[in-house]
């Protein structure tokens, strides 16, 4: 099979002055192949992206682009066929896997359609959840106080703090993407990684969540990728990269420049 | 720390636990109360394997030169301080028959008509009190049926004997004996035997009559029912006098902590002072009964093997509900790798689960298996009542109650065998959680 050209992807003009800052993220040359019976589908076509501290980047494109394949293993979550993953300099997929969590959990936020919220926790617990894994029980002991000070602050900013003990059954659909926002914040990560993160909920709801994500994004300096089929959307952020068929074809400078 | 957070939550949210907690919870309970009646039935068994035998026995054989007397013997075994009490007996057969019985009705039914294999057992009365249990069973726990007049001289004629020609000696009888042949106090018995005749090695017959002073209960059913406790002197005399004594029974201050020790030490010592011609003479009442106890020992081992078997199926209710939490939760999966934890983390998260489920279980079973094995009776007797049907019926036993025996070791080692077999059937499917590709748990709904 052919291998297609990887996609070369520079820092746009007007984020030129910030190409000084050594990236967060850099992915290079990433291909990632399903196997079906005995046949390969490629899914992505060689990517190289790169992402500095507090760039806020969209990421485009029709269903089945590989959008989320991408995020997934931009976020260390699926194994590229090909190529490397690089947070803060350290190449995500070639530490062993304990290592690999390590840096998930340490850089990475998620923020997923459908909130992917834990049913039997409370809005507090989930959000204290990468925390725990943090932590061993011992060293959370001494840091629990600490943690959810952390925790309650972020959730009342959110507008929470009257459902701190409702578990996500209890909440709204708004409601449910502040906790996980909340969750993917605690740990004060690098990288937030959203994919359609208003894609479930009404216009209202939406706009709030954004509003949120946009400001903790701007007040914490985080690089971030958002996964959106909303061109409007996509507008607001600095930097757009359209894909197509596993590759990107397009990138263009968005409002947010 | 998230582990054992998610652990109990999933262990109080989901109520599908309380099917594996329920399991073991049985499985346990069941062992422990199974096993302490098995133990009870089996220490009831070893009592009555071991009968009214004393901790330790003389068994000299005459034929090898040993005296005849056995003064010598007890001599050497009282020098000793740990030894509590001896006594010698001689221990003889005999049938026996009532005067006066018609030849039909001992034709028809022996038993009932009085031809009775019986033992006889000639005794010294107080050196027997000393090393046997027999002033108890003369003056019982249970009133007796017909008690001798004086449990310290229980050869003593019976009050108000009036006897037919020369007054007989007395005996006294097992209670089941006296009670199968449907005889008292004052009657007259006749006991035929066989007396050997040293000059040509034949036996020859010969019967005497006795006089029934009374009965004994020992609680071993064999024992009561064949048993005749007779004055030593007089048997060796109906004997034909060529025997004093056929064992020398030894009772020890602590047998569990001297038994071996003195055995050894009086094999050695008779031996050296020509009492005994070979050190096998002097055994434990465990050497001689050594096979029926390994036979008891073995069908204890036997049972907890079998039983053990419900531990598994305790196992695979654990296995079962951890296979459908593991599909049930395989978007938690997802979450928890995207939030950082590792393959082995989660590996752990499900085998905790199935840690709660069986220390909980087991802990509760073995709680409600000790406490039904130490109330075996009264629950027995409110179920017999409830349901109309005579559950344990005391006549078959011989006993009064139901024997148990909870032995702590064994309720310990069934609650850590359930815990093993629990977390060992939780690995499969905890493993294949740890092998969840993530993303496509993240997809699942």
């Amino acid at each position: 099979m052919e291998s297609p050209r990887p996609t070369l992807l520079s820092a746009p003009a007007p984020l030129a002055a910030a190409s000084a800052v050594p990236p967060v993220l850099r992915a290079r040359g990433i291909q990632r192949a399903f196997q079906i019976s005995d046949r390969s589908l490629e899914i992505l076509h060689g990517i190289d992206l790169e992402l500095r501290p507090g760039e806020l980047v969209a990421l485009v494109g029709a269903s089945g682009a590989g959008k989320s394949t991408l995020l997934h293993v931009l976020g260390l979550l699926d194994r590229p066929t090909h190529g490397s993953v690089e947070i803060e300099g350290v190449d995500g997929w070639s530490e062993p896997v304990a290592q690999r969590a390590l840096l998930r959990n340490r850089t990475i936020g998620f923020v997923f359609q459908f909130y992917h919220l834990l049913p039997e926790l409370d809005a507090l617990e989930n959000a204290l959840l990468p925390a725990m894994i943090a932590e061993s029980a011992w060293s959370y002991r001494g840091k629990k106080r600490e943690y959810v000070e952390r925790a309650r602050g972020i959730l009342e900013r959110f507008g929470l703090s009257h459902r701190l003990e409702h578990r996500p059954g209890q909440l709204s659909g708004g409601e449910k993407q502040r906790v996980a926002l909340a969750r993917a914040l605690l740990l004060d990560p690098k990288i937030l990684l959203a994919d359609e993160p208003t894609g479930n909920l009404d216009r209202a709801n939406g706009e709030a969540v954004l509003k949120l994500l946009f400001e903790e994004q701007k007040r914490r300096g985080l690089a971030m990728i958002l996964v959106t089929h909303d061109e409007r959307l996509a507008e607001r952020c600095q930097r757009i990269l359209v894909m197509e068929d596993g590759r990107i074809r397009a990138e263009r400078v968005g409002t947010a420049s | 720390m998230y582990r054992s957070f998610l652990s109990r939550r999933y262990l109080t949210a989901r109520l599908i636990n309380l099917i594996g907690i329920g399991g073991v919870f049985v499985a346990v309970g069941a062992l422990v109360l199974i096993v302490s009646i098995m133990s009870g039935f089996l220490e009831e068994s070893r009592r009555a394997v071991r009968g009214s035998l004393a901790d330790l026995l003389v068994l000299p054989r005459h034929e090898s030169g040993n005296p005849a007397s056995a003064e010598p013997l007890l001599e050497a075994i009282r020098a000793d301080g740990r030894v509590a009490g001896s006594a010698a007996e001689l221990v003889w057969a005999g049938q026996i028959s009532q005067p006066g019985r018609q030849f039909q009705r001992v034709y028809s039914s022996p038993i009932a008509g009085g031809a009775t294999l019986v033992q006889l057992v000639g005794i010294d009365v107080p050196d027997e009190f000393s090393a046997s249990e027999l002033l108890p069973a003369l003056s019982g726990e249970r009133p007796l049926s017909y008690p001798v007049a004086d449990p310290l001289d229980p050869f003593a004629p019976p009050r108000d004997y009036a006897p037919r020609g020369r007054p007989k000696a007395s005996v006294v009888v097992g209670e089941e004996l006296l009670r199968s042949l449907d005889l008292a106090p004052h009657d007259e018995i006749q006991i035929t035997t066989g007396v050997p005749d040293p000059a040509t090695g034949d036996f020859k017959p010969n019967n005497r009559t006795f006089v029934i002073a009374g009965s004994f209960r020992s609680g071993e059913n064999e024992t009561d029912l064949s048993r005749i406790y007779l004055d030593r002197r007089e048997l060796a005399d109906f004997l034909g006098g060529t025997l004093e004594f056929s064992q020398v029974l030894i009772k020890l201050e602590d047998y569990e902590r001297d038994g071996l020790a003195l055995r050894d030490d009086l094999r050695q010592d008779l031996a050296h002072k020509g009492l005994i011609a070979d050190v096998d003479e002097v055994r434990t009442w465990e050497e001689l009964k050594r096979n029926l106890l390994g036979a008891i020992s073995n069908e204890r081992v036997l049972m907890m093997i079998m039983l053990s078997l419900v531990l598994l199926v305790a196992g695979f209710t654990i296995f079962a509900i951890l296979s459908m939490m593991v599909t049930e939760k395989r978007r938690d999966i997802g979450i928890l790798c995207a939030l950082g934890a590792t393959p082995t983390g989660v590996l752990e998260l499900f085998v905790r689960i199935a840690l709660w489920d069986s220390v909980i279980g087991s802990f509760f079973g073995a709680c409600l298996g000790t406490w039904a094995a130490l109330r075996l009776d009264a629950i027995e007797r409110w179920l017999s009542r409830v349901l109309g049907v005579e559950i344990f019926d005391r006549q078959v036993y011989l006993f009064d109650h139901i024997p148990t025996i909870v032995e702590p070791l064994f309720v310990l080692a069934f609650v850590v065998s359930a815990i093993l077999v629990a977390v060992l059937f939780s690995v499969l499917p905890a493993w294949r959680a740890s092998r969840l590709d993530p993303v496509q748990a993240l997809r699942y709904e």
